[in-house]
């Protein structure tokens, strides 16, 4: 009886719907003709595809690209690069650092874009992107139309990595916000983290957030920064940090529980301590 | 096992004949790995680095005469302005980016670090590529003049500037592609113009194809190409770099510790791994992609001394042997083998048989070694420890198999 019940356990888990699908198969569009094999690259081999670029790719955690080219009649080809990457957030990471904050932003997945001949869009753990050659005045349409077929092959389209919501509103230039897989501020003690970019009456800064395994975690980040910009102190306690960093001037910051967070170019003390409170307020709202 | 009459006498003389040239080979190998010590000619500059006086070695980048330290920034991998700073404010000069990096974002970034410094204290270096097919290597149709003209310009834009030190044709594979007309007459049409004082070409795959075709163009000024002690044909890259160089044109090395197309992602002796690369006097600097300010540290202390120390050459020997392929030919092992079995012979069986796929010739060594029946049998322990760490019993108990394969399944 416990090896049936084990047995359906395990089917059950396997086959749970919004899983991650990574089988997933190219859509038939009307029109359009596949040409050729689906070329798949690994960490491995991406850089035969895509070259130097691959490194950063790599650096997201990137699991597996498939490719496929599409012809029509005309001659018009459309190019759909399908990224995998090990987790939503690291497939944000890489979006994020492609992505423009000024770009003509669509409802695709979780978020895309579209320009001339390009395509790009997040949906789960996959970051898609989309070229197009010869489409002439219907290259939006066409885009448009794969970019749905496409996404709705590939699961559950997610959202945005929920963390966002804490940055405060105000001043916050939209969609500046970005995750930094590795090495944020150029240490590589401080792992990652999410930032976006501000600007408040001609001052442009930037506020960031890192969110630890657990208060330890955050707990030794913050004394190997102090250790590294030789500010020691003999408690470290969760509250208000000023770090003068060598390299990047006087950074505030502030750790509660399993998150640090701060601010980077804003002199003014007034408007610091402003942007820890709203920012700790999103951060309890997003609990 | 041993065969009997003119068969034997045939395969003695042939092995005699296999036997010269695996030595050759061998020889080959090990000779071309690190290279002699020889006087390289480099300039010294004493430069302020962050208020210190510092060192560095300076080369010249061929008929560019471009002079540049050592080791120069690859700036891909960031989008940290601080980093960047920090890179041209301890000596680095050269700043290396490209139009997809970021989407423009990248050039965008090294834009703003720019603002204020003079432009003669740095140099930078772009690229551009146009749609080509992924599997072929070569260009379509889209692939125009006046395509690659646009983007010099969105460059030159995104960086703020009036113009880049080198333009590059990027990420070519193909002979057909480095000689592709209608970018050939792009590039010089960007100089011709002042866009860029020099143009050059990039390359991750089949290198000395493609730098062969940069000589015979006689336009490219710049080579940029993969170079690591990894590469199973670092020889044939080292080769061509060797003729480029001698034309005049200017090498940059990449992926120096990071590896390219399926290679391990990265090295663990950074330091060394960029000393190799530098030993070769045909190499005039290095981009490398560093995201901390401990990677500038490590580059720093390059720039300032890129001779390989003995340490750091037996790190390398090791990171290569991790393959568990390359026996290094230290014989200490010899010493240590009770049964005083040939066992550096052996270990180069097996690497014909795992690294070359060459079962005759591996075949072909171990039968002339005259090996007794029970080879490793005997012993309920190996003493041997190996210098690089090799698992020598499990190898050659591995390897000695093959004398009971016969020789038609293997030829």
């Amino acid at each position: 009886m416990k090896t049936i019940c084990l047995i359906l356990g395990l089917i059950i888990f396997l086959w749970v719907p919004g899983a991650e699908a990574k089988d997933f198969r190219f859509p038939e569009i009307k029109g359009w003709k596949q040409s050729g094999e689906i070329q798949t690259f690994i960490p491995k081999t991406l850089f035969e595809y895509i070259n130097g670029a691959a490194d950063l790719y790599l650096m997201y955690d990137f699991q597996e690209l498939k490719v496929a080219e599409y012809l029509n009649e005309k001659k018009a080809s459309v190019i759909v690069d399908v990224y995998r990457h090990k987790t939503p957030t690291h497939a944000f990471g890489i979006y994020s650092q492609e992505r423009l904050s000024d770009a003509n932003f669509i409802n695709i997945g979780a978020q895309g874009y579209v320009e001339k001949n390009v395509l790009n869009f997040l949906t789960g753990s996959y970051y898609v992107k989309l070229n197009s050659f010869n489409t002439g005045a219907e290259d939006e349409e066409i885009l448009l139309n794969f970019a749905k077929k496409v996404s709705e092959n590939l699961g559950e389209k997610g959202r945005l990595p929920s963390i966002l919501s804490s940055f405060p509103e105000e001043g916050k230039k939209k969609n500046s916000e970005k995750f930094i897989a590795k090495n944020f501020l150029g240490y590589s003690f401080l792992h990652s983290a999410f930032t976006a970019d501000y600007g408040l009456s001609g001052t442009k800064f930037k506020l960031f957030v890192i969110e630890g395994a657990g208060k330890d975690e955050c707990k030794d980040m913050i004394q190997k920064y102090l250790q590294q910009t030789k500010s020691l102190e003999k408690n470290i306690a969760e509250g208000r940090y000023t770090i003068s960093d060598p390299y990047h001037g006087e950074i505030e910051l502030y750790w509660r529980g399993g998150y640090i967070w701060g601010i980077l170019n804003l002199n003014d003390p007034s408007l610091r301590s402003k942007y820890l409170k709203l920012f700790e307020e999103g951060l309890r709202k997003r609990k | 096992m041993r065969m009997g009459g003119e068969r034997e006498e045939r395969m003695d003389k042939k092995l005699i004949g296999r036997r010269d040239f695996m030595k050759s080979t061998l020889a080959g190998f090990g000779g071309l790995f690190f290279l002699p010590q020889i006087d390289l000619k480099q300039e010294i500059r004493v430069v302020d680095a962050k208020g210190k006086e510092k060192k560095f070695v300076y080369r010249t980048l061929g008929k560019t005469g471009i002079k540049l330290p050592a080791i120069n920034m690859g700036v891909m991998l960031t989008d940290n302005p601080n980093l960047v700073q920090v890179a041209l404010d301890s000596g680095v000069v050269m700043l290396d980016t490209a139009q997809v990096y970021q989407r423009g974002q990248n050039e965008g970034m090294i834009g703003e670090v720019l603002k204020g410094r003079p432009r003669d204290s740095y140099v930078i270096a772009t690229k551009a590529r146009l749609p080509n097919n992924q599997t072929t290597g070569l260009y379509t149709d889209e692939a125009t003049e006046e395509a690659f003209l646009k983007k010099v310009d969105d460059s030159l834009k995104n960086l703020g500037l009036d113009y880049v030190d080198i333009y590059y044709h990027h990420n070519v594979w193909k002979r057909e592609s480095a000689l592709y007309e209608p970018i050939l007459k792009a590039l010089e049409k960007i100089k011709k113009a002042g866009k860029a004082r020099f143009v050059g070409i990039t390359t991750h795959m089949n290198e000395p194809e493609v730098i062969q075709a940069a000589i015979d163009s006689k336009l490219y000024d710049v080579v940029l190409t993969s170079y690591n002690f990894q590469q199973k044909h670092y020889a044939e890259v080292r080769d061509a770099i060797a003729r480029a160089a001698q034309a005049g044109i200017g090498i940059v090395g990449m992926k120096a510790i990071r590896g390219g197309s399926g290679q391990t992602p990265i090295v663990k002796n950074t330091a060394a791994a960029l000393k190799w690369v530098l030993q070769d006097p045909s190499m005039h600097t290095i981009i490398t992609g560093f995201t901390t300010f401990e990677h500038i540290n490590i580059d720093l202390a390059v720039m300032e001394n890129p001779t390989l120390t003995d340490d750091e050459k037996r790190d390398l020997q090791k990171e290569v042997s991790v393959s568990g392929l390359y026996c290094q030919g230290c014989r200490q092992c010899l010493e240590q083998c009770p049964e005083h079995l040939p066992i550096p012979d052996l270990m180069r069986a097996y690497m014909y048989t795992y690294g070359y796929h060459n079962l005759t010739h591996a075949q072909d060594l171990v039968l002339s070694l005259n090996l007794p029946d029970r080879v490793c049998e005997d012993c309920t322990q190996c003493p041997v420890k190996c210098s690089v760490g090799f698992n020598v019993s499990g190898k050659i108990r591995d390897v000695v198999r093959i004398r009971e394969v016969p020789q038609e399944f293997i030829a």
